[in-house]
């Protein structure tokens, strides 16, 4: 794709400005079953979305064949595009600005094939040999992700950033009389020649040996901890109250928040797209505009609305550098990037002790049905396991939980400190809230 | 498209290696997200995907690879890398393709490529004119309108060559309701695998009236209490609990790992007696219908239990090869960026024989669930949840109030056991399925069933 020709064609078409966004992916899969390699995927898509307005009417367009031949096909339907909106939102290309960029620290080591093959040997093995009970080990894979991202547009901008990540996963089952647990777990490995296998192992089999013989709970108020990796899923299905897209268009229950204490004082939110301890950063969002760490709960105070530049323009704002592509088709909208709830100074012992007896919830299942974004309320399929004067006791299955989530971030009594960076670009530590209504027996 | 000369010059290389079959899929799609706000055009995303994939099995072994470039100078570096992977040999047979045609079952009368924006538009300005007429308590109104147009052809060593079209369309509408703080939504949305000749039979208005209808029951609604109930769960999208409960556990793709709660039980009774269901790709123009699966064998309706019995699962070639069993044409994928595997098409509970009233009668205390939302399940436990999007209470046999905030929750193995009575007003419902080879439409029903005891997750403190 000649980038050029297809902005100056544009331009020569009506449009007042042109963007060229360009995400080259490309991946390696293996996985492992029974004693010998299961699959092997690789992959490389270049995907490019373009964008253009006419009179500050947006048109959008993804394509995958990378040739020319197609170039005044897809401006004129461009142009059909953009004549056809009727909303009065106005639509921007940003013009380029400076910005310090910040490299990440990571230091990735790609493994050889054969190092790969036998380290997921290797967890198989371990895992098969941890206990008795375990009675099936799936889904064990490596996988790679190399990505580069381009934008270039008719204002002079022309960023481009890279990124690399490799990640290990494993999928396992325990049984014992009747009863079976599922467990999985993903990390991150910088360098697989210093993986801590055994670590890995005793962390997802240790915790599916212990979840056999849950319980479930008489109905009932409990006080709760949400366990760090059950904390991140809930905050995640929430992080779009933040939105000026949604804030502006009246749907986040956040709409009229702003200033406003929306959470206990305990609780400071930061979204820093810069965050080294994340899995990937970025300098600039999906439309050029650098990016920044912002505070956006302080104390438990809404102090930030994340914008991007439709929505800063909207509500009379500037962006905040947080027009993110959910994939390379998608079209720009606000989106957190390494999003995290400052940590506190206990660790999650410390927390059950504090709690004395109550409920710890590790897992939370069906993010996509049980959430009411509008009004906040969540009612979600969730684990765990008890905590009786302060230590752990028997494991609990089949039980939802349901709250206000507003409420409920009002009701912390205790922030951990165990936050912990994962694959995902959202991060909280372990939370101790007064308590929760929790459904079962 | 690549022409049948380099798919045999491909597929011939890729035989020079360990590999017993290879398999080279492409496609080109066409997608159209129309979205308005209150009626007015917001955002229009048009995308065309295109690309191959190619795949190589040896025993049970498989390597995958996908390119968006079908040049020449892109394919052939896969093919080698790909070859490499399975292992290398200096000949191999001379693939010869054939190429099979048959008679289209899903014509589409309206090509959404050929019909103007501000047409489409309209559409969605008639169900958000007939929201916000339906009640002065209608504040917003979302529109969406979704078309999409998919090509694929197969090719494999076998010579076969095969090619299919699949045309789909749906409009969603969420209506927001407010009376004073109180401010709640609902949500509709009807598709099928169809042109836009589709909104003759189906009217966005009626599709909106809907929508507005949930979103005053939820103003009304009070909290819903908690604890283990009968519950009678409504046609249509509620057959989502058996595409979750019971459909994921009966892929192919947890069953030949022996991660499935139905692993071993062909012709065993599984179910309560009232159960029949079946996954049916074959029905013309329905949202989960093709006329081949992605590994190019035509599609075929399965019947999966009878009276409660268990008589087949769904299996894509390589998951049966592991099974010792033939596939069932249930090998599906989003797109070329994923390897296929067994996934369901259309698939819903059989109407039984109880009169609707019927299934309320002697509950003391339960849950109507008259639509379902989504919900999600774990295959290898069986543990499912999913949320309810208009419930009401029973008491004494009778619907009293309105609840929001209820969540289902269960094992699908239990629940299967638990129906004891069907209905006979089975419909069908569009929805999109997640699995391992990505989101593809899919649709669940049934007929109204009763379920005598399920744990509701509710946020009342009763």
């Amino acid at each position: 794709m000649n980038n050029q020709k297809w902005i100056d064609y544009a331009l020569t078409q009506g449009f007042e400005a042109f963007e060229i966004y360009q995400l080259l992916e490309q991946t390696k899969a293996v996985s492992w079953f029974e004693g010998q390699r299961d699959s092997f995927v690789t992959s490389r898509v270049l995907g490019t979305s373009l964008r253009g307005t006419v009179n500050g009417k947006l048109a959008n367009y993804s394509v995958e064949d990378p040739s020319d031949s197609n170039m005044e096909k897809v401006i004129a339907d461009m142009k059909a595009q953009a004549e056809a909106i009727t909303s009065d939102e106005e639509a921007i290309i940003r013009k380029p600005e400076d910005t310090d960029k910040v490299e990440s620290i990571k230091n990735w080591v790609k493994p050889s094939n054969d190092e790969i093959i036998k380290m997921l040997a290797l967890v198989e093995e371990k895992a098969k040999n941890y206990d008795p009970r375990i009675v099936q080990v799936a889904g064990i894979s490596w996988e790679e992700t190399k990505i580069k991202r381009v934008i270039v547009n008719s204002n002079g901008m022309n960023v481009e950033d890279e990124g690399y990540a490799q990640l290990i996963f494993a999928q396992i089952a325990a049984a014992e009389n009747g009863d079976v647990q599922a467990n999985y777990k993903v990390q991150i490995v910088e360098d697989l020649s210093k993986f801590d296998v055994d670590k890995y192992i005793d962390e997802l089999c240790g915790e599916t040996v212990k979840k056999l013989g849950a319980t479930s709970l008489k109905s009932g108020q409990y006080p709760v901890i949400m366990e760090k990796g059950a904390m991140t899923t809930l905050m995640a299905c929430f992080t779009g109250m933040f939105s000026g897209d949604l804030i502006s268009k009246g749907i986040s229950p956040l709409k009229e928040s702003f200033g406003k204490q929306i959470f206990s004082e305990k609780i400071t939110v930061i979204d820093d797209p810069r965050q080294q301890k994340a899995i990937s950063l970025a300098n600039y969002d999906d439309e050029g505009c650098p990016t920044k760490e912002k505070k956006v709960v302080d104390k438990g105070v809404f102090t930030t609305i994340l914008f991007d530049s439709k929505s800063a323009k909207k509500m009379g704002a500037e962006s905040t550098g947080n027009g993110f592509r959910a994939s390379y088709n998608s079209p720009v909208n606000v989106a957190p990037k390494n999003l995290y709830i400052v940590p506190g100074d206990k660790d999650l012992d410390a927390l059950c002790k504090d709690m004395g007896d109550g409920l710890v919830i590790t897992g939370l299942m069906g993010m996509h049905a049980g959430i009411d974004f509008v009004t906040s309320n969540f009612s979600l399929q969730c684990s765990g396991y008890w905590v009786k004067d302060g230590k752990r006791d028997h494991s609990v299955s089949l039980i939802t939980m349901a709250a206000n989530f507003l409420e409920f971030m009002k009701s912390v009594e205790e922030v951990g400190s165990d936050i912990e960076w994962s694959y995902e670009n959202i991060a909280c530590p372990s939370i101790r809230f007064t308590s929760c209504a929790i459904s079962g027996e | 498209m690549l022409n049948q000369k380099e798919l045999e010059k491909y597929l011939s290389i890729c035989m020079r290696s360990e590999a017993d079959f290879a398999e080279i899929y492409e496609e080109t799609e066409s997608s159209e997200t129309i979205k308005t706000l209150n009626g007015k055009l917001e955002d229009v995303n048009h995308v065309l995907v295109q690309g191959i994939g190619v795949r190589l099995y040896k025993g049970f072994n498989s390597v995958y690879g996908y390119s968006n470039e079908t040049d020449e100078n892109a394919v052939l570096p896969l093919l080698a890398e790909l070859v490499d992977a399975i292992g290398k040999k200096e000949d191999g047979p001379e693939v010869a393709l054939q190429e099979v045609k048959y008679e289209n079952r899903h014509p589409v009368k309206i090509d959404f490529e050929k019909v103007s924006l501000e047409e489409k538009h309209g559409l969605l300005e008639r169900a958000t004119d007939a929201a916000f007429g339906e009640d002065p308590r209608i504040v917003k109104v979302q529109g969406t309108l979704l078309n999409v147009n998919q090509k694929v052809q197969i090719a494999n060593s076998n010579g076969r060559l095969i090619g299919d079209t699949r045309v789909r369309t749906r409009l969603m509408v969420d209506a927001y309701s407010q009376e004073g703080d109180n401010f709640q939504s609902g949500l509709n949305y009807n598709g099928a695998g169809m042109g836009l000749e589709f909104y003759e039979t189906v009217t966005p208005e009626e599709i909106a009236k809907e929508a507005v209808r949930v979103a005053l029951v939820n103003l009304q609604a009070r909290d819903c209490p908690s604890g283990k109930m009968p519950v009678v769960i409504d046609n249509a999208f509620g057959g989502v609990i058996f595409h979750e409960a019971c459909g994921h556990a009966l892929e192919a793709t947890s069953v030949s790992r022996n991660s499935s709660v139905f692993c071993g039980k062909l012709g065993q009774q599984i179910a309560s007696t009232c159960v029949s269901a079946v996954d049916d790709g074959t029905i013309p123009n329905a949202w989960g219908s093709q006329n081949i699966d992605d590994e190019g064998n035509f599609q075929k309706r399965r019947v999966l239990i009878e009276n409660g019995i268990l008589k087949s699962y769904m299996i894509d070639t390589l998951n049966g090869r592991r099974m010792g069993m033939e596939s069932t044409s249930s090998s599906r994928r989003e797109s070329y960026k994923f390897e296929p595997t067994s996934r369901m098409s259309n698939t819903f509970i059989l109407n039984g024989d109880a009169e609707f009233e019927e299934l309320f009668e002697g509950i003391e205390k339960g849950l109507y669930a008259k639509k379902m939302g989504g919900g999600s399940v774990n295959p290898q436990t069986g543990e499912f949840n999913f949320a309810v999007r208009e419930g009401y209470m029973i008491e004494n046999g009778k619907i009293t109030y309105p609840v929001r905030g209820a969540a289902l929750i269960g094992n699908g193995k239990d629940i299967l056991w638990n129906i004891d009575k069907v209905a006979k007003n089975l419909e069908r419902s569009q929805g999109m399925c997640g699995s391992l080879s990505g989101s593809i439409p899919a649709d669940v029903g049934q007929p109204a069933i009763r379920v005598t005891s399920i744990t509701v997750g509710g946020t009342a403190n009763e």
